[in-house]
């Protein structure tokens, strides 16, 4: 069963193509990662997934239903969102503002109390919102899109103002959440939280989805094609996958001289720059 | 129809957390009461007086407030995290709508009694600011639609001031520019037209008409706040 089935969707702007043909399908329980700049389409396409936008041609599906029905108040309980747009209530404390988003979603109070200590931000709950650092802001965000526990959770950059630690600890819940059946979409810059947190990602740029799979997929689609061998007396060797290469190393082998031996991957932030020529900024 | 009161209830409180906490918009409750002060002692006609701070409170506290808190809500994109979750299109705006009406009413009743207006027929003065504080609620809920910032709702509202305060006032040279006659149907106009013909002991039909000429500006404002409250949230 499906989370999110996409199909050949476009959209466009007046004449500019912000989606090109995109096709991908997310099963319940995953937790799928795009990747991709600014201005690739990535926060287009989660519009069209959470109903603010329709699509100029195609067929988009969120939880077996078209995804403008996501507007439905029964749908809406089933998802949660969090966008660098998302916005807070400046004079209200944390504890005020989840306290909207409980009672709107018709939660019992405790549902504060878990989750700030998932935020980690139980210690500065009646801080109000206008004196809080980014980081923090980013963390009651979070609080917001998931005290109701959804399905479906859409996040997009929701580690990008994040110390290392709190980042650690958000991905630790985030992992919590979907070993409990939370399905989350994920667009993220951040290679190593891809990496880490996503079971598959994408990658899209200019519109168009250029690789799709999960990363030790990706990793050996587009792996360079060669191995390097760090020897005792302190030489570093790089060789390709051929059959002198491997003649040689035996040699080595045999004369106990290999310190480290290892192929040289590409990481997923080089696959991106290999497949569209451009950095991930 | 979906409207859930335990979600209007919600927004209710919120606003009026962040409202009796922003001075720059709670302010405006001493407006009507000030004028009210400023005016009670004046000699002449008391029912225009009366009449010109009513219009001038409804368009300075009603529509003004109403229109920041929707503009700040859209200028802190806290608009759209509503909209994502299970509040709708009703929710939202009868839940600001109850707050902001209620601050009207209470400032108007205080503005009333401290003017000592006295009427014969306090149903019918009741009726008609009510209303009336529906359809200055409804025009700031546009002013707060069309506007980006907090900024810009608060300048928007100025057109409403002078338009629907000073219009009973231009109707004073309608003899000699007969186009200003369009002024007549002002609701503002219409409310002091009423609010004289209370005075004077006029006939139910001559009472009637101003209450149906505000209720029908009313019903199409409103209309119009939530088509265009359902157009801005939905990105072209």
């Amino acid at each position: 069963m499906n989370a999110i089935s996409v199909q050949n969707i476009q959209k466009a702007f007046g004449g500019k193509m912000a989606l090109k043909d995109v096709s991908f399908e997310i099963p319940k329980g995953e937790i799928f990662g795009f990747l991709g700049p600014s201005g690739s389409g990535k926060t287009t396409l989660l519009k069209i997934l959470t109903a603010q936008l329709e699509v100029t041609d195609g067929h988009a599906a969120v939880m077996e239903m078209p995804a403008r029905m996501m507007q439905k108040t029964a749908q809406k309980r089933r998802f949660g969102i969090l966008t660098d747009n998302s916005g807070l209530y400046e004079r209200l404390s944390i504890e005020e503002n989840l306290d909207v988003f409980r009672r709107l979603y018709d939660l019992p109070k405790s549902s504060i109390d878990q989750v700030l200590h998932f935020v980690n931000l139980n210690a500065d709950r009646k801080k109000r919102v206008s004196v809080l650092s980014k980081g923090m802001r980013q963390r009651v965000t979070l609080a917001c899109a998931i005290i109701h526990e959804p399905e479906l959770l859409f996040l997009d950059e929701p580690t990008s103002a994040l110390d290392p630690v709190n980042t650690a600890h958000i991905h630790k819940g985030l992992r919590y959440l979907n070993e409990r059946g939370t399905t989350i979409f994920l667009t993220t810059h951040d290679m190593t939280e891809a990496e880490t947190l996503c079971e598959r990602v994408a990658i899209l740029h200019k519109g168009e989805i250029r690789a799709i799979g999960t990363p030790d997929e990706l990793k050996k689609t587009h792996r360079d094609g060669t191995l390097t061998v760090e020897l005792t007396s302190g030489e570093k060797e790089r060789l390709s996958m051929n059959e002198d290469s491997a003649a040689a190393v035996a040699g080595w082998m045999s004369r106990g001289q290999i310190d480290r031996m290892y192929t040289n991957e590409l990481s997923l932030g080089d696959i991106f720059i290999k497949l569209t020529g451009s950095e991930l900024v | 129809m979906n409207v859930s009161l335990k979600r209007i209830q919600a927004i209710f409180i919120k606003d009026y957390k962040e409202f009796s906490r922003n001075y720059a918009v709670s302010i405006m409750i001493a407006f009507p009461i000030v004028l009210a002060l400023l005016y009670r002692t004046e000699a002449g006609d008391q029912t225009a007086i009366y009449a010109f701070v009513m219009n001038f409170s409804l368009a300075m506290l009603t529509s003004y407030v109403q229109a920041c808190l929707i503009a700040e809500e859209k200028e802190r994109n806290t608009l759209r995290s509503l909209m994502m979750t299970p509040a709708s299109m009703l929710d939202v705006l009868i839940g600001k709508s109850a707050l902001v009406f209620l601050i009207s009413a209470a400032a108007l009743a205080i503005t009333t009694y401290l003017f000592g207006y006295d009427t014969s027929n306090v149903m019918l003065l009741t009726a008609a600011l009510g209303i009336s504080i529906l359809l200055y609620t409804a025009i700031g809920t546009i002013c707060g639609l069309y506007s980006k910032t907090l900024l810009e709702a608060s300048l928007s509202v100025f057109p409403v001031l002078i338009i629907f305060t000073a219009g009973p006032f231009a109707l004073a040279f309608e003899e000699r520019y007969p186009f200003l006659e369009v002024l007549r149907y002002l609701p503002s106009s219409q409310l002091s037209e009423l609010l004289v013909a209370m005075e004077v002991g006029a006939a139910a039909g001559e009472l009637a008409t101003p209450l149906v000429i505000i209720s029908v500006w009313t019903v199409v404002l409103t209309i119009i706040s939530f088509i265009l409250y359902n157009k801005r949230l939905m990105d072209q």
